[in-house]
C-alpha cells in the first residue's frame, strides 16, 4: 500500500496533512504515533477512504482506493474504528456476521463460506462462548474484540485499527495487543494502527511512523528510530529511553520540558 | 400489548453476574414470533369488527355471504362505503409506521416521524395546491404529494446537516419546517375556503367518504412503497452502526440513505394524500415494535406495517363508533391516545434502542 503526497483539509483553509508520503509494507505491523491533533487518525481516515484528500493518492494493489467500489474495497481492507455503536439487542454473532456484507449479492449468498468466516473470526478473538450475548452484556475488552471480529469476518488481507486500546485497562490492553500480534504472525494480516501508548507501539510494531503537525517526522523500525530526541521533537516531552532484558526497548516519560529537569 | 414486554434483562448492574450459557437468544425469537401472531390475529379481528359495526350493523356470516354473492343490499352499502375506508386506514397506517421506522434509521434518531419533521405537511400543502389548480389530476395527487414531502425532507436534511447529523438540531429544524408548511397550508386553506368549500381533505385528515378510487390510489403508491421498504431492511441495519463503520463494511452509505429516504417519503406522502396529516403513528409504532421484535429491520419493517395498519384502523373505528352518529377524525384520536402513550412508554423503558 502506497501513500502518495496526501494533503488533507477539513475546511479548505487549514491543511491537517501536508504532502504525507509513506509505504505500508505487506505482512507487517505499522503503527502511527504522534501527539493529539497531529493528523494520525486523519491519515488513517484518508487511508480507509473515509475522508477525501485535497491532493494525493492512496494506492492499494496497484489501484487508487477511490476507484474501488465500496464492496470491493471492503474485501481488501477492514477497519476497526475507535468509537462504535450498535443496537443494544444485537448478539455478538449477529454483529460479527455484519462483516460478511462485502460478499453478499442480491441473489446468492454463500452461506457456508459466511459461516466459516464468522466461526474463524469468533475463534481468533476468543468469543465463541459469548456469541449469544448482547453487546452490553460484555466487558469493554470483549466489546473491542467483537468489533475486531467483525472486521476479521471481512477476510481482508489488510486490517486498520484506530486506537484499539484506548479506554481499556492494562489487562485488556495487553490482550488486544497480543491478539493483533497473533493475527499478524499467524494469519499474515497486514496491520496498520494508531496508538497513543509509545511503549505498546515500540513493543508490537515492525515499523513506526511518527507524526507531528500533519507531517511525518520520522519512520522506520522502532529500535532504530526511537530516541529521546525523537520523542522530544514529536511530543515535547523529555523521556529516558531504556533497554530491559524482558521488555526490550522502552520509554519512561520524565517531564514536559527538559529545563525543569536541568533546573532541578 | 405492552404488559408482556419483559423487563430489560441487561440493566448495567446485572451484567457481570450473567451466567455463561445463554437463555436470551431463543427467548428473543419466541417473543418476536408471538408478537407477529398476536398482531395478525388482532388485525383480522379488528377488520371484521370494523366492517360489522357502525350506523348499519351486519353479522359476520351475513357479511361474508353478502360479499361473496353481491346481492345483499346492506352488505353492498358496507362494501361501497365502509370497506374502502377500512383498507385506506390499514394502508395509511402501515405506510406511516414504516415511513417512521425508515426515517429513524436514516436520521439515526428515534424521534424522526414524517408528521413531526414536516414531511406530511409539505406533502399536504403541495397536493392541496395541485388539486386546487388541476382538479382533474386526482390519481396523480400522491405524486404531487411526493414532491412536497421530498421538498420538506430535503430542507430538514440539508439544514440540519453539518458534517454529521445532530439529533437535536434535526428535530428542531424539522419542527420549524413543519411549522412553515402547515402555516402555509392553513393560510391557503383559509383563503381558499370561500371558493372551494370543504374539498380539502388533505388538511382535515378524516377517513370518512373514502371510495374505491382512493383505495386504488393508496394501494398502488403505498403498496409499492411497502414492497420496496421490505427490501431495504438490511441496509437499515447497517446504518445503525457508525457511518464510517458501515462504509468500511462496503455499504454505499450515501446511496443507501438516499434510497431509504425516497421510500419513506413515498410512503408518508401517499398516506398524506389520501388520509391527511396524521402524526404519532410513525413515532409510536416503531417504538413499541422495537421492544417487541427487536431492532433487526428485516423483522421490524413488516411488523411496523402490520401494527401501524392495526393502530390507525382502531383509531378510525373508535372515532366513528364512540359518539355515533358524530365522528371524531382518526388523527385527533391518534393525538389523544398517542401523546400520553408515548410519554408512558418512554418513562417505562430504560433501554433506548439505536444508540
Amino acid at each position: 500500500m502506497d501513500i502518495r503526497e496526501i494533503t488533507f483539509s477539513y475546511d479548505r483553509k487549514i491543511d491537517r496533512l501536508h504532502q504525507v508520503s509513506a509505504e505500508i509494507q505487506p505482512g507487517r505491523i505499522t503503527t502511527i504515533i504522534g501527539p493529539n491533533g497531529c493528523g494520525k487518525s486523519t491519515l488513517l481516515n484518508v487511508m480507509s477512504n473515509n475522508a477525501v484528500p485535497r491532493q494525493g493518492q492512496i494506492i492499494l494493489d496497484g489501484k487508487e482506493i477511490r476507484q474501488y467500489r465500496p464492496r470491493e474495497l471492503a474485501r481488501k481492507l477492514a477497519v476497526v474504528h475507535q468509537q462504535n455503536e450498535a443496537p443494544a439487542d444485537l448478539t455478538v454473532e449477529q454483529l460479527v456476521r455484519f462483516g460478511r456484507l462485502p460478499y453478499k449479492t442480491m441473489l446468492s449468498s454463500r452461506r457456508e463460506e459466511d459461516d466459516q468466516a464468522v466461526e474463524w473470526a469468533l475463534q481468533c478473538t476468543n468469543l465463541e462462548e459469548r456469541r449469544y450475548r448482547t453487546l452490553d452484556q460484555l466487558s469493554g475488552g470483549e466489546q473491542q474484540r467483537v468489533w475486531i471480529a467483525m472486521a476479521l469476518a471481512q477476510r481482508t488481507p489488510v486490517l486498520f485499527l484506530d486506537e484499539p486500546t484506548t479506554y481499556l485497562d492494562m489487562y485488556y490492553q495487553l490482550e488486544i495487543m497480543e491478539l493483533i500480534e497473533r493475527l499478524n504472525r499467524e494469519h499474515e494480516l497486514t496491520i496498520v494502527m494508531v496508538l497513543h501508548d509509545i511503549n505498546q507501539a515500540i513493543r508490537y510494531s515492525d515499523h513506526l511512523i511518527a507524526m507531528k503537525e500533519g507531517r511525518i517526522v520520522m519512520s522506520g523500525e522502532p529500535e532504530q528510530i526511537v530516541t529521546a530526541e525523537l520523542i522530544r521533537s514529536v511530543y515535547d516531552v523529555h523521556v529516558a529511553v531504556r533497554q530491559d532484558e524482558e521488555a526490550g526497548l522502552y520509554v519512561i516519560p520524565v517531564s514536559v520540558r527538559q529545563q525543569t529537569l536541568i533546573e532541578a | 400489548m405492552i404488559s408482556n414486554t419483559p423487563k430489560p434483562a441487561w440493566s448495567a448492574a446485572a451484567n457481570t453476574a450473567v451466567p455463561q450459557t445463554v437463555p436470551d437468544y431463543p427467548r428473543q425469537y419466541r417473543r418476536r414470533m408471538w408478537s407477529f401472531v398476536a398482531v395478525s390475529l388482532l388485525l383480522i379481528g379488528v377488520v371484521l369488527f370494523s366492517a360489522m359495526t357502525g350506523s348499519l350493523k351486519v353479522g359476520a356470516v351475513q357479511l361474508i355471504q353478502g360479499l361473496w354473492s353481491g346481492t345483499d343490499a346492506q352488505v353492498n352499502v358496507v362494501r361501497d362505503l365502509r370497506l374502502p375506508r377500512i383498507i385506506v386506514a390499514l394502508m395509511a397506517g402501515a405506510a406511516l409506521a414504516v415511513a417512521g421506522v425508515l426515517l429513524q434509521a436514516v436520521m439515526k434518531n428515534p424521534l424522526a416521524d414524517s408528521g413531526v419533521i414536516g414531511i406530511s405537511s409539505g406533502a399536504a400543502l403541495i397536493s392541496l395546491i395541485a388539486v386546487t389548480v388541476f382538479p382533474a389530476l386526482y390519481f396523480w395527487m400522491p405524486a404531487f404529494s411526493f414532491l412536497g414531502g421530498a421538498l420538506a425532507w430535503a430542507m430538514v436534511y440539508g439544514f440540519s446537516w453539518k458534517s454529521g447529523l445532530n439529533p437535536v438540531r434535526l428535530i428542531l429544524i424539522g419542527v420549524a419546517v413543519n411549522a412553515i408548511f402547515s402555516g402555509l397550508g392553513q393560510s391557503f386553506n383559509y383563503r381558499g375556503s370561500y371558493a372551494v368549500t370543504s374539498i380539502n381533505q388533505v388538511t382535515t385528515s378524516t377517513l370518512s367518504m373514502k371510495k374505491w378510487v382512493d383505495v386504488e390510489v393508496i394501494l398502488w403508491y403505498g403498496g409499492i412503497g411497502l414492497l420496496l421498504a421490505l427490501l431495504v431492511g438490511t441496509w437499515c441495519n447497517y446504518l445503525s452502526l457508525q457511518e464510517k463503520t458501515a462504509r468500511n463494511l462496503g455499504l454505499h452509505v450515501t446511496r443507501a440513505r438516499l434510497i431509504i429516504s425516497v421510500i419513506a417519503v413515498i410512503l408518508a406522502s401517499s398516506a398524506t394524500a389520501i388520509a391527511g396529516v396524521i402524526v404519532f403513528i410513525g413515532l409510536l409504532i416503531p417504538h413499541i415494535a422495537r421492544q417487541l421484535v427487536g431492532s433487526d429491520h428485516r423483522w421490524l419493517i413488516p411488523f411496523c406495517a402490520l401494527s401501524g395498519g392495526l393502530l390507525l384502523l382502531v383509531a378510525d373505528t373508535l372515532g366513528r363508533t364512540l359518539l355515533a352518529p358524530q365522528e371524531i377524525p382518526a388523527s385527533i384520536i391518534m393525538a389523544i391516545i398517542g401523546g400520553p402513550f408515548l410519554i408512558f412508554l418512554i418513562r417505562r423503558s430504560d433501554r433506548i434502542h439505536g444508540h
